[in-house]
């Protein structure tokens, strides 16, 4: 009797002990996800502070834009998008430089880029996977080491402070990108049905805009978005070969710091304006960042 | 028969140099002309602001000039200095975050898709954002560090502090990328990797220092190697933050060359320092090449 009393009261001491690991082990674990949380959240604060600190000084007065304790709440103006996108200091023309050399040169970029891409992927030559590197190569050397000869040769044929500098520029830089990425698109699409289409009567050109190209469309709007992207946003070539007639965004940007000090508040407008098209093309590409950003290296 | 062949092989061809040749033809305008012109260019000297004196063979000279120019050196060293700071920073941040970001909890993912903002913003725009929170008088920074009381600092005009002002603005916009791309190698992971090493009665560190490293090692090396190439690059933050100053703390290769091209017109020294700036990218990026390949042949 007493025995298996004995038993049972260990049994429940047993079993109250588990219970109080289990209960350690989940305190524990809510620990381990609040700090987890924290990280996450602070990472996040960081991240997105000083883009929420464009918008909010965008819709400020100077008063409040140049006071030594920031200002939270206030009363929202739109003085800074009227002064920056019209009158004689508009910014506008620039916003309209960039979009016309952004869509150009992303065209040029992606129609011959894919012509190249698909030409690398499925033509076996001698000196293939040569001529494929250098064309990486290309993207990753340092635009400093080119804007001397480029300026030179720019200037040289008279397209100097015009769009079609910038769209040359362009072009050259992002159809790497683009030959690059696309090329392994090509490769992921199965090739028997090109080579069924081939035996079918359709020509090697029919092939490729019929068959491969629909196949590659992602492929194709994720290299467009980047290359623009790229466009919009550089910043060295459009300041070596622009002046007053082609000028581009990024360079009307920093107008805005004259002798008598920064314009914030029209800075911030403009800034604002941007990178906006840019962060929605952004939340529209996720699934293709990772490939685009390393040149396709990681899928 | 062996005609009809012949003429498919010749179509073939035809049809691989019409897709290739154009865009072989663009990148030799844009890519191959400017290095063989930069590279004679740097055997000359040239003023474009004294045509006067002309195009003139110097030979090496300009190279010669380049290794006693304590401000070249300078230089040199700022942007290595620049690249191993932001890049192991943004590493770090960047694997440490992955990982938080990797776990199932509610959210994460959303915050994934959020956190990856900055890498896409206009530099020059995320250049002049921190130039206005680095404010040493209505900055938001030492605004904060005021609350917990840390005197104002005088971030961008001060000597010690200026190179990690633009660390951090880097650090800012390029962290986001390493985490991206580390989450998307872990995701790729095989889930049959875990499971053995379950068996084999791995414990949690050990999975983690004998399973995940090694299997990320590859990506982990090609995005370093990426980042590297392009903080090598870095002229945006200088040009409208610190302008190379104070007094050249932060003067960045790139940053030399523009002036040594655009403000003094030697363009033919400007070539000679962008011709050894681009040996001595190849040299790191071979370095880099020669690791994953190595890597690749250990586990393969």
């Amino acid at each position: 009797m007493s025995t298996s009393a004995g038993v049972i009261g260990a049994e429940k001491k047993n079993q109250a002990e588990v219970l109080r690991q289990l209960e350690k082990g989940r305190t524990r674990q809510i620990l381990v996800n609040i700090a987890l949380y924290a990280i996450a959240l602070g990472f996040l604060f960081f991240s997105l502070f000083p883009i929420l600190l464009i918008f909010l000084t965008s819709l400020k007065t100077d008063v409040q834009i140049f006071s030594e304790t920031p200002v939270w709440i206030f009363k929202p103006t739109m003085q800074n998008y009227k002064d920056a996108f019209t009158g004689a200091w508009s910014q506008l023309p620039f916003l309209i430089n960039s979009l016309i050399i952004t869509i150009i040169s992303t065209a040029i970029a992606v129609v011959f880029g894919a012509m190249a891409a698909y030409g690398l992927a499925r033509y076996e030559f001698k000196g293939n996977r040569d001529l494929s590197f250098w064309i990486l190569s290309t993207r990753m050397a340092p635009p400093i080491a080119f804007i001397v000869p480029m300026f030179v040769l720019i200037k040289a044929i008279g397209l100097l402070d015009t769009w079609w500098g910038l769209i040359i520029m362009y072009t050259g830089i992002n159809l790497s990108f683009c030959v690059w990425i696309l090329r392994g698109f090509f490769l992921d699409i199965p090739i028997e049905l090109e080579e069924s289409a081939l035996v079918d009567g359709y020509t090697r050109w029919q092939v490729f805009t019929k068959i491969a190209l629909p196949l590659v469309k992602p492929g194709l709007a994720a290299v467009a978005v980047f290359s623009s992207i790229f466009a919009w946003n550089e910043f060295l070539f459009a300041l070596i070969l622009t002046a007053q007639n082609s000028k581009t965004i990024p360079i009307g940007i920093t107008g805005f710091s004259t002798a008598m000090g920064i314009r914030w508040g029209q800075f911030m407008a403009v800034g604002f304006v941007a990178i906006l098209p840019v962060l929605i093309f952004t939340f529209l590409m996720q699934r293709y960042l990772v490939r685009g950003l390393t040149f396709g290296a990681v899928k | 028969m062996a005609q009809s062949v012949n003429k498919s092989r010749t179509t073939k061809r035809n049809t691989a140099l019409a897709l290739i040749v154009p865009t072989s033809i663009i990148l030799a305008v844009i890519n191959l002309y400017p290095f063989f012109y930069a590279l004679n260019l740097s055997f000359h000297r040239w003023n474009m602001a004294r045509p006067a004196r002309g195009y003139e063979f110097v030979g090496l000279a300009n190279y010669a000039t380049a290794f006693s120019d304590p401000r070249f050196l300078n230089s040199v060293s700022r942007t290595i200095i620049f690249v191993v700071f932001a890049v192991s920073i943004e590493f770090l941040l960047g694997f440490g975050i992955a990982f938080v970001l990797n776990t199932n909890l509610k959210g994460m993912d959303l915050i994934r898709k959020i956190v990856i903002i900055p890498v896409m913003v206009m530099p020059i725009v995320a250049s002049l954002i921190w130039f206005y929170m680095f404010n040493q008088r209505y900055g938001v920074i030492n605004w904060a560090l005021g609350l917990i009381g840390v005197p104002p600092q005088a971030w961008l005009t001060s000597k010690t502090l200026a190179m990690p002002s633009l660390i951090i603005a880097d650090v800012w916009q390029w962290t986001p990328f390493m985490m991206l791309v580390i989450l998307a190698g872990l995701r790729s992971l095989p889930e049959y990797v875990y499971e053995a090493a379950q068996i084999d009665g791995l414990s949690k560190w050990q999975t983690f220092r004998r399973v995940t490293v090694p299997l990320l090692t590859p990506t982990i090396l090609i995005i370093v190697l990426l980042r590297i190439m392009d903080a090598f690059k870095l002229f945006d933050l200088v040009y409208t933050m610190t302008t190379g100053g104070p007094a050249g703390s932060t003067e960045t290769l790139s940053y030399y060359i523009y002036i040594q091209a655009f403000q003094f017109f030697e363009l033919g020294y400007a070539a000679a320092l962008a011709i050894l700036m681009l040996i001595l990218i190849i040299i790191i990026s071979q370095i880099f090449i020669r690791w994953l390949y190595k890597g690749e042949a250990a586990t393969a």
